[in-house]
């Protein structure tokens, strides 16, 4: 008999039980097939990952860079999304604004999405100190509307925009993600405008111990890259968890940003 | 209102749905190009309250029919051809009023076999003849030889009218593209014949083993109401013990339709459809064949349309109640 992996995920909305639901389908038939459990923040996700109660973690990025951290480097990705090696925070403003670049941002009133959110909070701040900007000059207004979901749920990156279009802030903070769903603006007419985008920088990944067999986690990523698209229902399922096109190998240099961000802005590396 | 529904439709389960007010049709397409984008599903406006100025979101992507119902539950997979509704037994419960005396609304080979040569070209991957009794045409034999070139064939028959005649018809069939169906509703007399009449079970088990002899696969179909009493474990056993395999055991409800007042109440809103062609034109599933709500279109020719309209129809169906819709077997 098939050993049976151990999938952990977050439960950050209830779309995510058919997510687990479906990929658990997927994997039924294939050399390693897996069962799931939810947790309700990633603190616990990862605390089970490196006692061994989950053998494949699906991270954030600060999920990932914690786990790192937590095992003295005793972790290794295993696959991301194609979204996931090119994520960026965007920037934006009220339409109108005529604001452009970092340095636009340089004392005004910035909302942020929760605290513990890597794209919505923590490397937005990161990427502005590194292009120059005096965060001093910068009032940060914090929307914890998700923390320990590390800003999955979107809703603190919605409760930001929602600041800037009622002019309670100057600009937000916002991943990619968020960015993509109002259209880069299109779906919000003549409300919201592009001030600047950060590099693009890792976020999520199936994350395992260094430990785990390599030949069970390299049967299981097999089987996972070949998930098929033009498949409908792995499209489904692909669409749900907001991958585009298909499933990619892990873009580690991404994460170094992230790893400097943490250790910089003090954020406790064990929650 | 985006950033609302945006709010509303994260807190979804996939398969969900959410309304939202629309105060115009450009708030409308701003809706159905953000679900567009974000793998989310706009509900139809043919199918939505457009009246009530609303629009209804499920989150993500629909599940493919397809791949819920199976590839041979597709409308369109399968055809059914009625050939006549004349028959030789007036069954209680015949889900299409067939007996000795009703109209014969024949078909003909003429028309039948046009129909099987498109519906083959367009996707068409099974032929399922019945009525009435089949066996009471002439042509039968010819034209299921003819049929056969085209498409696999079932034949729906009670398995009485094998002898004479009709021996000769069921032997000029090719046993590799042709099987038979026949109808046996209970494992001893007392109740098929109660509904099909005196002797009818008999001559059918006898039908069975001439088809089994003959080189045919048999399949059989039982039709069981809830105040027979029919166990359905005993009707398996008994099935098995005609060496009938599993799969070729098929056991339905009543349905109310035609002859019967009581059974299973189908409406083409709730049913997965089987195309079904009739000499009054093509209907929505061959349990509905004579109710008027069923009928899809009068016009036959080409069958190619008929196909196209009712999968067309069968998608907004699915939008409208991908949850809700049912397959009733009838093979």
């Amino acid at each position: 008999m098939t050993e049976l992996l151990t999938l952990g995920a977050v439960a950050y909305s209830p779309a995510v039980v058919g997510v687990w639901e479906g990929m658990k389908e997927y994997f039924a038939d294939s050399d390693a097939p897996f069962d799931f459990v939810l947790y309700s923040n990633y603190g616990r996700l990862v605390d089970a990952l490196r006692k061994g109660e989950v053998d494949i973690a699906w991270n954030t990025n600060l999920a990932y860079v914690r786990a790192m951290l937590q095992t003295d480097n005793g972790c290794r990705a295993l696959a991301m999304r194609d979204i996931d090696t090119v994520y960026s925070t965007v920037f934006v403003s009220a339409a109108g604004s005529g604001r452009t670049g970092p340095g636009a941002v340089a004392g005004r009133r910035l909302a942020l999405g929760s605290a513990d959110s890597a794209h919505a909070a923590i490397l937005p701040l990161h990427y502005l100190q590194q292009a120059g900007v005096d965060l001093d000059t910068i009032t940060v207004i914090r929307f914890n509307s998700d923390l320990g979901k590390h800003g999955d749920t979107g809703r603190s990156e919605i409760d930001a925009l929602e600041a800037v279009i009622a002019g309670e802030a100057d600009v937000a903070a916002i991943g990619i993600s968020t960015w993509e769903k109002i259209g880069e603006g299109d779906f919000l007419p003549g409300a919201v405008e592009k001030v600047w985008q950060t590099p693009d920088y890792s976020h999520c990944a199936f994350t395992v111990l260094s430990s785990s067999p390599p030949e069970l986690t390299a049967a299981w990523t097999r089987h996972l890259m070949a998930m098929n698209p033009s498949d409908p229902e792995q499209r489904r399922i692909m669409t749900l968890e907001g991958v585009k096109d298909h499933w990619a190998t892990p873009a580690l240099d991404g994460y170094q940003s992230l790893f400097t961000a943490v250790e910089r802005q003090g954020i406790d590396p064990t929650w | 209102m985006i950033l609302d529904l945006i709010r509303a439709v994260d807190t979804l389960a996939a398969g969900e749905r959410h309304t939202v007010a629309v105060a115009n049709d450009s708030e409308r397409e701003l809706v159905r190009r953000w679900s567009e984008a974000t793998g989310n599903t706009l509900v139809p406006e043919s199918v939505s309250a457009k009246s009530e100025r609303t629009a209804t979101i499920i989150r993500g992507r629909l599940r493919d029919p397809a791949t819920v119902l199976g590839a041979e539950k597709m409308p369109g997979t399968r055809l059914w051809i009625y050939t006549n509704f004349t028959c030789n037994l007036a069954c209680d419960y015949c889900c299409v009023g067939s007996g000795p005396k009703v109209d014969p609304r024949e078909l003909g080979a003429e028309r039948i076999l046009p129909i099987v040569r498109d519906a083959a070209a367009w996707g068409v991957q099974e032929l399922y003849l019945t009525g009435g009794e089949p066996f009471l045409l002439p042509y039968l034999g010819s034209m299921v030889v003819d049929c056969a070139e085209h498409l696999p064939v079932v034949i729906l028959t009670n398995g009485m009218l094998f002898r004479g005649a009709g021996l000769k018809q069921l032997q000029a069939m090719p046993r590799d593209r042709v099987a038979m169906q026949i109808s046996i509703d209970s494992p001893t007399s007392l109740i098929h014949d109660r509904h099909r009449g005196l002797g009818s079970w008999q001559r059918a088990i006898a039908g069975v083993a001439t088809a089994k002899s003959e080189g045919f696969r048999v399949r059989v179909a039982a039709t069981v109401g809830g105040e027979d009493g029919v166990d359905a474990v005993e009707l398996q056993t008994f099935f098995d013990e005609l060496s009938i395999d599993r799969a070729d055991q098929i056991i339905r409800p009543v349905a109310r339709e035609g002859a019967s007042l009581e059974g299973v109440l189908l409406t083409t809103d709730t049913l997965i459809p089987e195309v079904t062609v009739t000499a009054q034109g093509v209907y929505w599933h061959p349990v509905a064949a004579t109710d008027p709500d069923a009928l899809v279109t009068s016009q036959i020719e080409p069958i190619s349309e008929a196909l196209d309209k009712v999968r067309d129809l069968f998608a907004e169906q699915w939008h409208t109640s991908a949850t809700k819709v049912s397959a009733f077997t009838c093979a």
